[in-house]
């Protein structure tokens, strides 16, 4: 039984209040009334600049760039369950959120190639991270390129990719709250997964992309 | 015949890198041929900020954001040609590559919202593009993320598909490795040739 579950949930969108930082506070709702201790970072009102890709860190394992960057990765690294939003901007994550996650380059290297970054298998049992995400088309693969994106930054953090929210044709419904399920399923998923992490549950809906 | 117009767009943060290697190659085949006038563009010093998701466009048919993008908007419809190189960083193109791409989001608005011609009829058909990209791990679907992202681009700045070329470059990670490429300059200069070629049918 674990008794202290740390929740950050990342804001990808330069919106402030928009969709997908509704569907994100749901979600940290849900946690935080399951007994989670959770914080919201909203990327937009950070200072960081994006990788300039010196490779600078294939030599010492840390970016040349001092900023609010590292500081969050090292408390993300520390936590017991990540979310990671965006909505989608030309097929794609926004740039706010590739530029957060182009600069975790440095923990790639320290874990391939200097092998200074442990990621242990067992404590990625029972680390969760969700993406949750909303798109303004209504079509099928509007979400299919964030996915490689995720997969690499949840397996270099060290947590199980969980299956999360995705919630498309926001135009047709007028936005996330006229959406039939999306901001329930955010709030249910953050609850599961409090709930989940103290009782020692490693998550089961597993993202299989 | 009027000269052929090409727009460079160099994405990478990286000055004279692989993927700006590969982009130089291109150009170099290209300006040997007097019609051909072409301006490049270092994306990095273009002061291009991220799109603010504000949906102003959708009203303004304009950006509330001043700043590079004001000419290369401009730039971007005189052209002829785009052609657009990234490298591939954590599975897609490097973020400021995406922010150019998210700022096309005034095109969108332009067309889809507005229901307003982004260029003028006559040159519908006569516009194309070059992606460019290299990567450093040699995965073959390193590049699929990137695809769709860059389609989406070029749709909305009225490059037809068919008219939009790649040239993908894998496994090449540290700074010049493309020029030990065995293929890459071949398969450049030869997809320069091409291009120019079918523009100058189509634009003749």
């Amino acid at each position: 039984m674990k008794e202290t579950v740390t929740v950050i949930g990342l804001s990808g969108s330069p919106r402030r209040r928009g969709n997908t930082e509704q569907l994100l506070d749901r979600f940290l709702e849900g946690a935080s009334d399951a007994g989670g201790i959770t914080e919201k970072v909203v990327l937009s009102t950070l200072e960081y600049s994006s990788c300039k890709g010196c490779n600078a860190c294939h030599k010492t394992g840390s970016c040349i760039m001092d900023d609010a960057v590292r500081e969050l990765y090292d408390r993300m690294l520390a936590a017991d369950c990540i979310i990671i939003t965006s909505p989608i901007y030309t097929m794609g994550i926004t740039t706010e959120l590739k530029s957060f996650i182009d600069r975790a380059h440095y923990l790639w290297v320290r874990h391939f190639i200097l092998g200074s970054h442990i990621i242990s298998p067992e404590g990625k049992k029972y680390r969760r991270g969700y993406f949750l995400s909303t798109a303004g088309m209504d079509q099928e693969d509007v979400f299919d390129t964030a996915y490689p994106m995720l997969k690499a930054l949840f397996n270099i953090l060290g947590f199980t990719h969980c299956v999360g929210v995705l919630a498309r044709n926001m135009d047709g419904y007028g936005g996330i709250t006229g959406h039939p399920t999306a901001l329930d399923d955010a709030y249910r998923k953050g609850s599961e997964a409090v709930k989940g992490i103290m009782a020692g549950r490693p998550c089961l809906e597993k993202v299989k992309r | 015949m009027k000269p052929i117009r090409v727009l460079a767009i160099a994405g990478s943060p990286r000055r004279h890198g692989n993927s700006e290697l590969l982009l130089d190659w291109v150009l170099d085949e290209m300006k040997q041929d007097p019609d051909v006038s072409v301006t490049k563009v270092i994306l990095n010093d273009a002061d291009i900020t991220p799109c603010r998701g504000c949906n102003a466009c959708e009203k303004l048919n304009a950006c509330i954001n001043h700043d590079g993008m004001d000419t290369l908007h401009d730039q971007i419809l005189d052209a002829d040609c785009i052609i657009l190189s990234a490298p591939i960083y954590c599975m897609s193109i490097c973020a400021q590559a995406k922010a150019l791409v998210d700022r096309a989001q005034v095109f969108r608005s332009r067309k889809y919202v507005l229901k307003l011609p982004v260029v003028p009829p006559e040159r519908i058909g006569k516009r194309f593009g070059i992606f460019i990209s290299t990567a450093g791990q040699d995965w073959d679907y390193v590049f699929d993320a990137a695809i769709p992202v860059v389609k989406c681009f070029y749709h909305v700045i009225e490059v037809k598909n068919r008219d939009l070329s790649y040239l993908m470059i894998r496994s090449v990670d540290e700074k010049g490795a493309v020029m030990s490429h065995p293929t890459a300059k071949e398969e450049a200069l030869s997809l320069s040739r091409s291009v120019l070629q079918t523009m100058k049918e189509r634009l003749g």
